[in-house]
């Protein structure tokens, strides 16, 4: 993300107007407008908390809509309220997932269907994690309540490729243990993969709890976990007092890994509201190291 | 709390005391801001003056460009951070107001969205504004004027140049220029002058960002649940979107004509209010709107004997 | 150089509406507002119909923008029932079409959108397919309008080299001149018309590059600079009423210089062209703006010129560079809508307000902020250049007088300690 640019006012013209003879007109669709959504089907539908539910979406044809990088983006629409920009948590060769939380109409609108619903579906947007990056290195993945979203999707891909990646560490938490998504994972399959460690949290000690209580921005901390790279995802505020806390632990900006969160309509860095300064994060982003942050200004 | 009356014989003197009673107001510390009007980028423009420090009162004016009606700015429009109701901690507001801004200052008091205690009005008569383009011409905004004097202010400034009434005797809403010619055009004639409007505008919301009268905190128009309008641009919303304006202000419009003034595309806003406003006023047999504080606007209350052939 | 009289000029665009769309510039609808007579009103280009006058004597209300980038652009159509969606999309057909009378200001923004919707990643499919299939015939102006500030933004108003074909006005004609290939095909519809004129320039030469005679927008801009010093912000903000009227003292400010510049600076035909007879009254320096407003994100200056701002969409609409939009629904019944997308403005509060309530730019004031920086530094950033092009149709439409013009003169006034 350089912010360096040309001196001159006025550079030379861009060259991208596609040579083609005016005189010719033009009639019928394109075959591939990045803006039209394709028609997908919502094959299955789990309920992973009382706000949060994971939609499985197959393509028209019964295979996945789109092949996303982990941490990459789509825009999930259900007729008639409109379209939104989810993370894809998960894929396989039939479907994609996307754990959604219920907070405005389209969202509630969702939590409202059934299986077999179908629905519009664009994508994949957005950079994705740096996988090359994080070859070979440690990785903590850090996350806050349906911050686990976007990370989950590169925690599979690591799993996955187990021995491209040194030690995983996953520190989660949320408000509950109810507000815990993708129990199975962090109970039953992650803890038994190879040189993997899962810490799991909640806000509040409540009955039948034995595990840690507390926030998640603090618990690195308490862990000691040596600095190395880390995925931050949660609410703004948790990822603020994240990174002051990894900060403080001498983890590195360029190594702090964090993903952003802006109103979006097209995906495709168009259509201007998604900008952090001169980043638009559904094209440049979503995500961004804390040292690119720390150069953007703090309008998110 | 009409107050204080000082003389000003011209526009030299009156920008003298406009400068005189703020420099007062911000120094003895009864205000901490003053709206009023500065000189704009070009010689035929103003714009509004926020003067929070005396060192800054020497940019306030007063010429035949200060269109701006301040009163909106009282609401801190659109997203109320200064909205002086909501803060009673806070020093006086003083406001400069020409003879419509005083009305709608007083509409925004009956409709409780400010409090008279929090501002300080200062009146001044208004000669007459002129167009930005001619300086010969009346500003189209000041034909439909019902009052050149302010009606309610703490001090006044008052001018010989005051604008004399219509020769004609035509007052308000009457005096639109172009009301006969719509009122007597066939329906269907009509029907394709007000289709040519919708058809023209942008859908700006300049006309309901600058009216004095349009204070709700949420516009029906900004909500999405329900969407009562679509977003995009066609003869049918945008027709949607200017009759129910215009049925919103209906009855409490105060003919500032700012709404038209500020229209990019030079719609003839105030054709409609006009029209609306002055079949309220000849129907309901009632002054018109925030001309005091005695009467509340005619939609706003109920009298037995109010017409209603229609039920 | 090709040429036709000006009483003539309907002939040209009666042949050229044969092959192409031909859009010309007309004068609004309601015209009635008095000072303005002649003037552009609510002006805007139109699809030329047989007998529409042509509005020349200065730019139109509306920018072209609106015929590359519609307000209003039906996308595809969803159809649901029960459980089932059905997804149609709409057909995007484009004609030829040529852009008749577009001035140098508006055809720098078109250079503006061209970065916009065909760079960075993705094409936009509507700009794409509109943009080739598009004739741009600029007009030099003759007269500027007391908002407008091109030559501070670079821009000469004479000449529009990346246009296909420039006119100039020369007084009682017009002359013509290909400028591109697609140009060239588009004139020879009406070479018949057009009466060559010997041996005053070039003619019908393809633009291959400048010749080293004429000065290039910067240099212009520099001379524009130099000779309007006497009408800045500080000598506007002193005129009292009397000084306001028609005789404003600026316009002495009138200088030759000017004028044989703008005479070289001027496409290749312009020899002969009329010229501007005054300097633009409103003169800002854009040199640096950028650079400066990489520290000034904090700046005191925003909790300032936000104040008057009303929060409507009036700049961004008439700005021919502001190219954000949303997309959204048109209920045609309980089972079908239609996904438009349509302009939409960074100045409305819900622009950027996310499902749950946050809104990263709450208040007008990061709002406002956020406009000016898109304009003179994030554009530039992303894009290459400046996304103002000193058209003056902000300065013209603001209700409360907030414009760049104002703005870029407070950024380069404000004090700043580098970061």
């Amino acid at each position: 993300m350089s912010m360096i640019y040309d001196m001159n006012l006025n550079p030379q013209k861009i060259s991208k107007i596609p040579k083609m003879n005016p005189h010719e007109s033009h009639t019928g669709a394109s075959p591939a407008n990045p803006l039209i959504p394709k028609r997908g089907i919502i094959t299955k539908i789990t309920t992973e908390t009382p706000d949060v539910k994971t939609f499985s979406i197959t393509g028209a044809d019964g295979t996945k809509p789109f092949t996303p990088q982990p941490g990459q983006l789509g825009m999930l629409s259900l007729p008639p309220y409109g379209e939104a920009m989810f993370s894809v948590t998960a894929q396989n060769d039939t479907h994609i997932d996307m754990a959604i939380k219920a907070v405005g109409s389209l969202t509630n609108a969702l939590h409202a269907v059934e299986e077999g619903q179908e629905c519009g579906i664009r994508g994949p947007y957005g950079n994705g994690f740096p996988l090359d990056f994080c070859h070979g290195k440690d990785l903590i993945f850090i996350a806050g309540g349906i911050g686990h979203a976007p990370v989950r999707s590169l925690i599979r891909h690591c799993v996955e490729h187990r021995t491209d990646y040194g030690k995983l560490t996953v520190v989660y938490g949320a408000r509950s243990y109810a507000d815990l998504v993708f129990k199975d994972d962090l109970f039953d399959n992650w803890p038994k993969v190879d040189n993997m460690d899962i810490h799991v949290t909640i806000d509040r000690p409540e009955d039948g709890w034995q595990g840690h209580v507390g926030f998640v921005p603090s618990y690195p901390e308490e862990l000691a976990l040596p600095p190395s790279v880390s995925i931050v995802c949660g609410p703004p505020i948790m990822i603020k007092f994240a990174l002051q806390a990894l900060t403080k632990m001498g983890f590195k900006p360029n190594e702090v890994i964090t993903t952003m969160e802006m109103r979006m309509k097209c995906g495709i860095g168009k259509c201007g509201r998604c900008n952090i300064g001169s980043c638009f994060v559904c094209l440049d982003g979503p995500v961004f190291t804390q040292e690119q942050l720390n150069a953007m200004p703090p309008e998110y | 709390m009409k107050d204080t009356v000082i003389h000003a014989t011209n526009t030299i003197a009156i920008r003298h005391e406009m400068r005189n009673i703020a420099r007062n107001l911000l120094e003895i510390q009864a205000v901490d801001l003053i709206l009023g009007w500065k000189k704009g980028i070009l010689p035929n423009k103003s714009a509004p003056a926020f003067i929070h420090r005396p060192d800054q009162v020497d940019d306030l004016i007063f010429d035949e460009f200060c269109y701006h009606n301040l009163t909106k700015f009282l609401l801190g429009c659109p997203d109320r951070q200064d909205r002086i109701a909501d803060n009673e901690d806070r020093l006086k507001t003083a406001i400069f107001v020409k003879g419509c801004d005083s009305r709608s200052l007083i509409g925004l008091i009956q409709d409780n969205q400010i409090t008279r205690e929090n501002v300080y009005i200062i009146g001044i008569d208004c000669p007459g504004l002129k167009e930005e383009h001619n300086t010969t011409i009346l500003a189209k905004k000041c034909e439909t004027c019902y009052t050149a004097t302010p009606v309610e202010y703490d001090i006044l400034i008052d001018s010989p140049d005051k604008r004399p009434e219509n020769p004609n005797g035509l007052k308000g809403f009457q005096a639109h220029r172009d009301l006969a010619k719509i009122e007597n055009m066939p329906p269907a004639e009509r029907g394709a002058y007000w289709q040519q409007m919708f058809q023209s505008c942008i859908r700006c919301y300049a006309c309901r960002n600058v009216c004095p009268v349009c204070s709700c905190k949420e516009c029906c128009f900004d909500q999405t649940l329900p969407n009562w309008v679509g977003k995009g641009n066609n003869t049918s919303d945008n027709g949607f979107y200017h009759l129910v304006r215009a049925m919103h202000v209906a009855g409490r419009c105060v003919s500032c004509g700012e709404c038209e003034r500020s229209c990019p595309m030079h719609l003839p806003v105030m054709l409609l209010n006009s029209k609306l406003g002055l079949s309220i006023e000849e129907l309901f047999d009632e002054p018109p709107a925030s001309m005091n504080f005695d009467v509340t606007a005619t939609l706003n209350h109920f009298k037995p004997e109010d017409p209603e052939e229609f039920m | 150089m090709k040429t036709i009289a000006k009483t003539q000029i309907d002939s040209i665009l009666k042949a050229l509406a044969v092959p192409y769309n031909l859009y010309i510039p007309v004068a609004g609808a309601f015209t009635q507002t008095p000072g303005r007579e002649g003037l552009e009103n609510a002006s805007q280009f139109r699809l030329y119909q047989e007998g529409l006058p042509l509005h020349w004597t200065t730019n139109t209300c509306l920018s072209p923008k609106d015929l590359l980038f519609p307000q209003t652009e039906e996308m595809y159509t969803i159809v649901s029932h029960g459980k089932t969606v059905e997804i149609q999309e709409k057909a995007i057909g484009h004609k030829p079409t040529i852009l008749f009378g577009i001035r140098s200001c508006d055809i720098e923004s078109i250079d503006c959108m061209d970065r916009v919707f065909l760079e960075k990643g993705f094409e936009d499919t509507y700009y794409k397919t509109r943009r080739p299939r598009t004739i741009l015939f600029a007009l030099s102006c003759t007269t500027h309008e007391d908002t407008c500030f091109c030559t501070s933004m670079g821009v000469n108003p004479q000449s529009s080299p990346s246009a296909d074909v420039q006119i100039s006005d020369l007084g009682d004609t017009f002359s013509f001149t290909a400028q591109t290939l697609g140009g060239e095909q588009a004139l020879a519809y009406v070479d018949a018309l057009l009466s060559e004129i010997i041996g005053t320039g070039p003619s019908g030469a393809l633009k291959t590059q400048t010749p080293d005679t004429l000065k290039t927008p910067e240099e212009l801009k520099e001379i524009a600079l130099s000779n309007a010093a006497d009408s800045t912000l500080s000598s506007a903000a002193d005129s009292t009423l009397s000084s306001s009227s028609a005789d404003s003292p600026l316009s002495s400010a009138a200088d030759s210089t000017l004028n044989a510049a703008a005479d070289n600076a001027g496409n290749k035909t312009s020899a002969a062209s009329p010229l501007p007879t005054d300097p633009m009254i409103i003169t800002v320096n854009s040199d640096g703006v950028s650079e400066k407003l990489e520290n000034m994100f904090e700046h005191p200056l925003w909790d300032e010129i936000n104040l008057p701002c009303l929060g409507c969409g009036a700049c961004t609409y008439v700005c021919p560079t502001c190219y954000c939009f949303d997309i959204n629904d048109k209920t045609l019944s309980h089972t079908t809508i239609n996904k438009q997308r349509c302009w939409d403005s960074c100045m409305f509060s819900d622009y950027t307000r996310m499902a749950g309530g946050h809104n990263p730019r709450p208040s007008k004031k990061e709002r406002v902020r956020n406009r000016f920086l898109d304009k003179l530094l994030y554009n530039r950033q992303r894009h290459g250049r400046l996304f103002c092009v000193g058209c003056g149709r902000c300065v013209a439409k603001c209700p409360v007088n907030l414009e760049i013009a104002t703005v870029i003169q407070k950024i380069q006034a404000a004090e700043v300690t580098p970061s």
